[in-house]
């Protein structure tokens, strides 16, 4: 007898399935894989940090500060062909210095591009994992908390998110840096500014950026949470939990939290271009992590102001900041047409 | 009607014709006319023929245009266009020409030096309304003419505390000065604090200028060129009080008048007609000069697109400048009277010892940044004052001292080990600062990368706004630090004792030496040439060898692209003399 049904399946194998179906979520899911594993095997750190070393280019071509002045601005002969006003020292009016060793190129110091792009995932990536990561845990207990609670604590929590809301994000953040950056020099031992700072240096200048972008993404994800358990809370099947005695907590761990979390997700996935932007802007404007580290923004920001003489030195970081954002966008959108698939083509 | 009372209508008329005749010349002084129409300027569009376009300075505001506060070159530059001091310097050989003074006498003791003024020059105002350069009048009407009592109250409002000068101490040369300036021992509690008629400066008549100093200084009328010297409008200034600079109200009397300023965004200068021209500050034949205030790529971009007649070169733009057929042409590169040097805060660890200084120093590849980062034909420096200057070290005379121009890794690392810290791994944490220009932050991460390479320690770059850097070096100088000099009069004595005396307002290392305080002071007052270049000699081996309290790193160039159509002298200092400029168009 030929099965009228297919055995029954869980909502994420489903989406799974759903989101395999989606070819760019794919393509990004891929970049973003391929993505994490440059990131990962940049240098050898994941071993040199066990052996107790100092970690070794291993993707990378060379490690990312290493500088070699006499090649500052060198060019690939293979990029000559693409931009056509570079060109080679020796014909007429060129300036460019070719040296093959260099795959894209190297920037004004003679650092190598490519190892510099590199390295610079890791910058964007940690983003990538750190916003989602403090937004989920402080947005979505806040959202809990309001959402469950009701009444006056509703009310409470979510006008204290409506004043946060009124911060200009950008702003703050700018602020924030400006305020601990500025006064580094001043900063007296002791003092919660020096040990702030002490943490930042010690992280490459990551972590105002992080605690800059968790301060201002939770707010939309409480916002999400506590209308979504609003909504969940006067379902049959809580009342059914409820009346065979189950606690809040169980109700919460158990019944809502995994029905709420494919709009979480979904949401999460898309703010992640968000956060990475941030980063790249700030970095940009010279607010970002701390030189020599390497960061997409600021290679763009030191690329634009060659860009008529060497366009590969903003080209390449750029394109490698555009493919990571729109594969997390791809990926944003086919996660919320596998998890959801009534708003598919929604926006 | 009979002949007789035609006559005695006709004496009449010529009466009343006399009368009125007279009150004109006498009373009104119209022997010149007071008024020249130009019309109104749009700086947005000004005649193309007559106008150059200047992208020379950076992005930001002219901080000011007040002589007693300017310190840094754009300010300087503006002054140099609207006022003339007793002295001026010429821009490109920075010997000093006959300015406001046509002649200058020294008391056989060195100590009194006596100015005789240029007479009839008057004080100008262009009006914005009516489009006008107007001659400035008095209560009684008439044109009030550039006295030496406008030159004293200069150097007078410069020494008064009150206003706040940070290039006061320059002035310190004259008598009682420092200490009506706050800068003796006892501070404000000097029985002279704030008495500025007590200041050895006095006009003798309207156009003779007395000035007596502490000691005797060959490079006195180089001083009386500076800014914190020039004639000041004390009717103006105490009507106006700090808005007297704004274009609605300014009076000045060089070359140019303000015709406008549009705040951070451009600001046009419209050539005097009052200004009757002398050797050293011709009659201007530019009648516009228009400086936009963008930062140095987006300057260039408008000197590619023909809206700028002169600009700088940024540095990523070096290359194909130099390559390209038609800018190498327009490309020049001159020297420029400036040292760029990183200092220690002294005070701080690990830099309280004076290996670790060394070290670093020793450390720093100079001829590498010139070469492949700045690229603009720069000097590697070895010591402070620049070569050139009249008594400094120079390389050319068989100098030799100081940190090797290529730097030394092997004795950097000696150093290190030699210093009480005795490796890199127990080194405190340390911060590079650094004020936030594209080209400043490249030689940052440069040297940056040597002290990682050669010495293995690891140093934090943080960079700052120039306004808030400032700031910082005044009150807080962070372990190492960036600054350039350029000179204000040519001469070491503006460089060794200017800026590292131990009570230099420039000096932010915090680095005493009683030894270089005494060698400058001698050189000071020295009047051989030999001697003094002796001395100077000495005291910057102490600055940058013995006690390396800095890192000298390049004697400056001055880079930049001029249309061809430009006839143009090229300035030493930082500034142009635009006044000699000619297009061709």
């Amino acid at each position: 007898m030929k099965a009228l049904t297919r055995p029954p399946t869980s909502l994420w194998v489903d989406a799974w399935r759903r989101l395999l179906k989606n070819k760019a979520a794919i393509l990004g899911l891929g970049i973003i894989v391929l993505v994490f594993m440059v990131a990962i095997f940049a240098d050898d750190s994941v071993v040199a940090v066990l052996a107790g070393r100092e970690p070794q280019p291993l993707l990378a071509p060379m490690h990312f500060a290493k500088q070699s002045l006499e090649n500052n601005n060198a060019v690939p002969s293979w990029l000559t062909h693409v931009f056509p006003t570079l060109k080679p020292v020796g014909t007429e009016g060129g300036y460019a210095k070719i040296n093959d060793t260099y795959l894209l190129g190297a920037d004004y110091n003679g650092r190598d591009l490519l190892s510099r792009i590199i390295y610079g995932t890791r910058v964007s990536l940690a983003v990538a994992i750190v916003g989602p990561l403090v937004s989920l845990v402080v947005g979505v207990s806040v959202g809990i908390a309001a959402g469950y609670a009701g009444g006056r604590t509703d009310n409470l929590i979510m006008r204290f998110v409506d004043i946060m809301y009124g911060f200009p994000d950008l702003l703050f953040i700018i602020l924030l840096m400006a305020l601990f950056r500025s006064t580094t020099g001043a900063a007296e031992a002791g003092t919660l500014r020096a040990v702030l700072t002490g943490i930042d240096n010690a992280m490459g200048g990551m972590f105002f950026i992080f605690v800059g972008i968790g301060v201002t993404a939770w707010m939309s994800m409480s916002r999400l949470t506590r209308g979504q358990i609003l909504s969940l809370k006067q379902k049959e099947f809580i009342e059914a939990a409820r009346a065979v005695g189950a606690k809040d907590g169980r109700i919460i761990w158990r019944h809502i939290l995994p029905n709420i979390l494919g709009p979480i997700v979904v949401a999460q996935t898309l703010n992640i271009p968000q956060y990475i932007s941030t980063e790249a802007f700030l970095s940009f404007i010279g607010l970002g992590v701390q030189r020599p580290t390497p960061s997409w923004g600021s290679m763009i920001a030191d690329g634009a102001s060659a860009i008529r003489t060497y366009p590969n030195q903003a080209i390449f970081p750029a394109l490698a900041l555009a493919a990571i954002m729109f594969a997390f966008n791809f990926l944003g959108d086919g996660l919320r047409d596998a998890l959801d698939p009534r708003l598919k083509g929604t926006d | 009607m009979s002949s007789r009372k035609v006559v005695v209508a006709l004496l009449v008329l010529l009466v009343v014709i006399i009368a009125v005749a007279a009150w004109f010349f006498l009373i009104r002084g119209v022997g010149a006319p007071t008024v020249v129409k130009i019309g109104k300027i749009d700086p947005a569009n000004l005649p193309a023929k007559e106008t150059l376009s200047s992208a020379l300075f950076g992005a930001g505001d002219i901080p000011t245009l007040d002589p007693s506060l300017a310190e840094d070159t754009t300010s300087i530059q503006m002054g140099l266009e609207l006022f003339v001091g007793l002295t001026r310097l010429n821009e490109e050989t920075a010997q000093v020409e006959p300015g406001m003074a046509t002649e200058w006498k020294v008391s056989d003791d060195g100590l009194v030096y006596t100015f005789t003024l240029r007479q009839g020059i008057p004080w100008v105002h262009y009006d914005r309304e009516a489009g006008e350069v107007v001659v400035v009048k008095d209560e009684q009407g008439n044109p009030r003419y550039v006295t030496a009592h406008d030159f004293v109250y200069g150097v007078k409002r410069t020494l008064d505390p009150k206003t706040g000068s940070n290039y006061a101490y320059v002035n310190w040369i004259i008598k009682n000065a420092q200490a009506v300036n706050g800068g003796s021992e006892l501070g404000d509690q000097d029985p002279l604090y704030g008495k500025v008629d007590e200041i050895g400066v006095r006009a003798l008549d309207d156009y003779t200028i007395e000035y007596t100093l502490t000691q005797p200084a060959s490079f006195f009328p180089g001083i009386a060129s500076m800014w914190i010297n020039w004639a000041q409008p004390k009717w103006l200034i105490e009507e106006k009080g700090d808005k007297w600079i704004e274009p609605e109200n300014i009076q000045s009397y060089g070359p140019y008048v303000l015709g406008d300023w549009t705040h951070d965004v451009s600001a046009t200068l419209v050539a005097n007609p009052f200004w009757p021209g002398i050797d050293s500050v011709p009659k201007p034949s530019i009648k516009y000069i228009h400086f936009t205030m963008l930062d140095e790529s987006p300057s260039f971009a408008n000197y590619e697109a023909g809206l700028a007649d002169v600009a700088g070169v940024p540095l990523t733009e070096l290359d194909r400048v130099k390559a390209d057929p038609v800018l190498s042409k327009e490309l020049s590169i001159n020297p420029e009277f400036c040292t760029y040097y990183y200092g220690f805060n002294v005070t701080k660890p690990p830099f309280d010892d004076v290996n670790v200084r060394k070290a670093f120093s020793w450390a720093v590849n100079r001829k590498a940044i010139v070469e492949n980062v700045t690229k603009g034909g720069q000097e590697p420096a070895r010591w402070f004052s620049r070569p050139g200057l009249t008594a400094a070290p120079d390389p050319a005379k068989g100098d030799d001292f100081g940190p090797p121009a290529e730097g030394d890794p092997v004795k950097a690392k000696e150093f290190l080990a030699a210093s009480k810290y005795g490796g890199a791994d127990k080194l405190p944490e340390i911060t590079l600062m650094v004020n936030q220009v594209e080209g400043h932050v490249k030689i940052a991460e440069a040297i940056q990368q040597m002290w990682q390479e050669t010495l293995g320690v690891k140093v934090n770059l943080v960079t700052q706004e120039w306004k808030v850097y400032l700031d910082t070096l005044d009150s807080d100088p962070p372990q190492v630090w960036r600054l350039g000099w350029c000179y204000d009069y040519a001469d070491a004595d503006n460089f060794a004792r200017g800026v590292f005396r131990s009570d230099s307002g420039n000096n932010h290392t915090r680095w005493k030496n009683e030894k270089f305080d005494q060698l400058v002071d001698q050189a000071a007052v020295e009047t051989d040439l030999q001697k003094r270049h002796d001395l100077y000699v000495q005291a910057e081996k102490i600055l940058v060898e013995e006690d390396a309290a800095i890192i000298p790193i390049y004697w400056y160039t001055r880079v930049q692209v001029t249309k061809p159509y430009v006839t143009r002298t090229y300035g030493l200092g930082g500034h142009e003399a635009y006044e000699k400029w000619k297009i061709n168009k």
